[in-house]
């Protein structure tokens, strides 16, 4: 039963998304402007993820969405639209993580929902309380974690991002990449391998 | 299944990628083989040590966004910062692939308003007011469906959202016109307000367009309409009730490029007040333009930098 209202729900978006899409193609603004506050939460959240950077994520949100806007008429319906937008964000997010692995910098301090969080730190739960030696560990814990991600290609990176954290399928995240199921599947085989073996005695 | 086989299943596994007999062959070995069991073990913890490096963007930076990308698509607002940081060269440079959308703009001081939904209900009761204007030949309609249900009888109910669309038309010294646009800059929308703003401020002499460019200085939350509100303001810039307004944003706006501009307005006229206002921002003021600017006028009139 919660599946299938869930289902209808569902459809029911879709046939709104649809309903905007075709609005904003005939150069509905206002459709525009709903159509990108569907997705633009996720693509920002995603991108703050993946770059630590609100600077970065803020231009990303940029790119990502001028390009809809200039490119939306040529969307023919012939897949999801959130698989369309999504080939954009993360050919976006390749980009600046290939440029980042160039100037190999990652900010310290990132701002979020709750104020300005330094990464070394952010993993210290209930810091004011925590013993100090469940403090160091989790302190080296989110080093490890941290190296560990620098470790993986920037392919690999994406390719973790959906499936850990935005809970996409491997054979969406195939067709979003253009590529198939398995070499997503070899994606997250080898991304995992590398932060496992990054994290080495702590998990 | 072989360890080696196993060992590569187990991330697929735990994200559920697997079929279903695929999974069965993992539990199988993993109940008979102790060392990929420990592997499983591992990967499972691995999973909320990630989880608590997932951090949330702030709501203030989802609204700029939002604001900004509206701004760039009206090529309004954010192309005329004082600024020339890379993202304003970015967006003038994109000016030009907006042709097509900048029919929204009305040159030579004509508006066509595009009022949606509940703003056109909001007109319509005025309507006599409205009758001289010209209306589109034909209202335009757009749905949304909401929801689809069969009924027993065979039939089906669907249930939509319609939204009608008129174009009105007039010249900007047109009072009416002047009227919609005063409701139109209170609109949800951020790009109609952007839009209605900034042809407001061609006429800040009436006292109803000053008031409503204080009031979106002062409270608007997209950034785009403050600026404008801020342009429209300068011939205003001696006026008391209007410095009042400047001192209290330049104290307490959060962008930078909007205080950039108040200090700018507001030095332009000194007198007493504009001391102790600066000395207060200097005390918390992180943006070098803006501390600069007070400074130098601050030393120019002879006051010091700091409240003691």
């Amino acid at each position: 039963m919660a599946e299938h209202t869930a289902g209808t729900a569902g459809a029911r978006l879709s046939s709104q998304v649809d309903s905007l899409i075709r609005a904003a193609q005939r150069g509905d603004q206002d459709a525009f402007e709903q159509l990108v506050r569907v997705y633009d939460q996720s693509v920002l959240r995603q991108a703050m993820n993946l770059l630590r950077s609100p600077e970065e994520a803020r231009d990303v949100y940029q790119e990502v969405f001028l390009k809809v806007f200039r490119n939306l008429h040529t969307f023919r319906f012939d897949c999801s639209f959130h698989t369309w937008l999504y080939r954009i964000v993360t050919n976006v997010c390749l980009d600046h993580l290939r440029k980042r692995i160039v100037r190999k910098e990652e900010p310290a301090v990132v701002e979020t929902g709750e104020g300005r969080v330094d990464r070394t730190e952010s993993f210290e739960e209930g810091s004011a309380h925590a013993d100090p030696e469940r403090k160091l560990w989790n302190r080296q814990l989110q080093e490890r974690i941290e190296e560990g991600l620098q470790d993986l290609t920037p392919r690999e990176r994406m390719v973790f991002e959906m499936r850990h954290y935005d809970g996409m399928r491997l054979r969406n995240i195939g067709e979003i990449l253009g590529t198939t199921e398995d070499a997503a599947k070899n994606c997250l085989f080898r991304a995992t391998q590398k932060m496992r073996s990054a994290l080495g005695d702590f998990v | 299944m072989t360890c080696d086989l196993a060992l590569k299943a187990i991330p697929l596994y735990f994200y559920g990628e697997l079929t279903p007999s695929e999974e069965e062959r993992v539990e199988q070995h993993m109940h008979e083989c102790e060392t990929c069991s420990r592997e499983l073990e591992r990967q499972r913890a691995l999973g909320p040590a990630l989880d608590r490096r997932r951090i949330e963007p702030s709501a203030g930076l989802l609204e700029e966004c939002r604001a900004d990308l509206m701004a760039a698509i009206q090529g309004g607002a954010g192309a005329e910062a004082p600024s020339a940081n890379p993202w304003r060269l970015f967006l003038a440079a994109l000016e030009h692939s907006f042709r097509g959308w900048a029919r929204f703009r009305q040159p030579l001081g004509a508006v066509a308003l595009l009022a949606l939904g509940f703003f056109a209900a909001r007109v319509t009761p005025i309507a006599p007011f409205v009758a001289p204007a010209r209306v589109g030949p034909a209202d335009q309609v757009f749905s949304t469906v909401r929801s689809v249900q069969p009924d027993n009888a065979g039939g089906v109910q669907i249930a939509l959202d319609e939204t009608h669309r008129r174009v009105i038309s007039g010249r900007m010294d047109d009072q009416k016109i002047q009227r919609l646009l005063l409701t139109a800059a209170r609109e949800d929308n951020p790009a109609v307000r952007v839009e209605s703003v900034d042809l407001l401020k061609s006429q800040p002499a009436s006292s109803e367009v000053r008031d409503a460019l204080l009031n979106a200085l002062a409270h608007d939350s997209n950034a785009g309409v403050r600026l404008k509100a801020v342009e429209g303001l300068k011939p205003l810039g001696s006026e008391p009730e209007v410095r009042k307004v400047l001192a209290q944003v330049l104290l307490s706006d959060d962008n930078a490029a909007v205080r950039m501009q108040v200090v700018d307005l507001l030095v332009e006229h000194r007198d007493d007040a504009i001391v102790g206002v600066l000395q207060n921002l200097m005390q918390k003021e992180d943006n070098s333009y803006v501390r600069l600017k007070s400074e130098k006028v601050l030393k120019e009139m002879n006051a010091s930098i700091g409240t003691f």
